[in-house]
């Protein structure tokens, strides 16, 4: 029976319930231990596969299992051979992730994804620039203009706002970066301006969600959507 | 991986996909990796992406923006009654900060909703055929 592992925690934490993980009917979390770490475990799937709903049983294990201290959360999908093969990872690895527990101790993840409100941030752009004044008011004038006046126009507007889009995140980044222990860029495909992900304490974090009502509150062409706590996935690094 | 069109969405998530999504987006992701495990492997999986305002340089892109530009009245600001903030002053600002901290504060409950949803739709996919927009489960579940 191969063995699912959903993180890694210090062997003096007890879970504080049983908690169902992967597959269906959903296994139970058990702890694997080496010296001063456990592998939160269960048994794997005899096909894993990547469902939805174990995508979220992993993220609830790790998130529940982090309640009363830190949790290493693994990437979703980690299989070893047997409860053996983790126990000999745990031992192979034991110091650096005890330091990287140790490092994330009461600290969680807030991912912060922004976009654009696009009326406020059009209406920004153009009135930043007289030339698109000008024109945007010749084309008013017009009725709007000509197919090629509004394609010339449009990409005039495109490039300022990518390029609003560009100073915009840096602006977030810089303006919350110092309420967090780190900061991580997230991939920037998913039709957000920024998508960062910030290691906050918990003493800190009123701090830091003040801090991001502060930006929504002075930048009305800001949209933020915080996601978090979460488990410290983005700061559990590699190995 | 496999990004599906928006329509694919459940609709039951409603207000908390895309919460969901982002969600999924970290637990795919990120997270520590070890070398030594297999990992399932994730060939076909959907995951759920909402992405109505993906700005690409192109013409419809171009056209788009001249067209809500020609919408705009410069004059009287990006909103359409911008006297109203002034006029109830404190109190709107006390009410919507209460809000927004609602909100932030609501973000580590959605995700185990979503949790319990999750599990529930799959329980329900047992028991029915499913009424519901859940193109991306099915599909998963022929694989």
């Amino acid at each position: 029976m191969s063995t699912y592992v959903y993180g890694i925690a210090s062997a003096d934490r007890t879970l504080p319930e049983p908690i169902e993980g992967i597959g269906d009917p959903p296994s139970q979390v058990r702890t694997v231990r080496s010296g001063d770490l456990v592998a939160l475990c269960s048994d794997a799937p005899a096909q894993p596969k990547a469902k939805r709903r174990d995508l979220l049983a992993h993220q609830h294990v790790v998130i529940t299992a982090g309640k009363d201290g830190p949790v290493l959360p693994l990437r979703f999908g980690g299989i070893a051979p047997d409860d053996a093969a983790v126990a000999d990872i745990l031992a192979e690895h034991h110091d650096r992730y005890l330091e990287q527990l140790k490092a994330l101790d009461g600290k969680d993840e807030f991912n912060v994804k922004v976009h654009h409100d696009e009326e406020s941030v059009l209406h920004l752009v153009v009135t930043a620039d007289p030339d698109l004044m000008a024109l945007h008011a010749a084309q008013r004038a017009a009725g709007g203009g000509t197919h090629e006046e509004k394609i010339a126009f449009g990409e005039r507007v495109a490039r300022a706002v990518a390029e609003r889009e560009r100073t915009d995140a840096a602006l977030v980044e810089e303006t919350l970066a110092p309420y967090a222990a780190a900061v991580v860029r997230g991939p920037q495909n998913t039709g957000h301006l920024a998508n960062l992900s910030f290691l906050v304490e918990r003493e800190r974090r009123e701090e830091f969600l003040e801090a991001v009502r502060a930006l929504r509150q002075e930048h009305e062409h800001l949209r933020e959507q915080v996601t978090g706590p979460l488990p410290p996935y983005s700061f559990a690094g590699a190995g | 991986m496999t990004v599906v069109p928006a329509q694919t969405a459940p609709a039951a998530s409603g207000g908390g996909s895309s919460g969901l999504y982002d969600v999924l987006e970290l637990v795919l992701d990120r997270g520590l990796v070890i070398d030594a495990f297999v990992r399932v492997s994730l060939v076909g999986i959907e995951i759920l992406k909402i992405d109505v305002r993906v700005v690409v340089a192109s013409v419809d892109t171009y056209l788009r923006f001249a067209e809500a530009c020609n919408r705009l009245d410069l004059e009287s600001g990006p909103h359409k009654n911008p006297g109203l903030p002034d006029l109830v002053g404190d109190i709107t600002e006390s009410g919507a900060r209460a809000k927004t901290k609602g909100a932030l504060g609501g973000a580590a409950q959605t995700i185990s909703d979503a949790f319990h949803q999750a599990r529930d739709e799959a329980v329900e996919e047992k028991t029915s055929s499913g009424t519901r927009g859940r193109g991306s489960s099915r599909r998963e579940e022929k694989e």
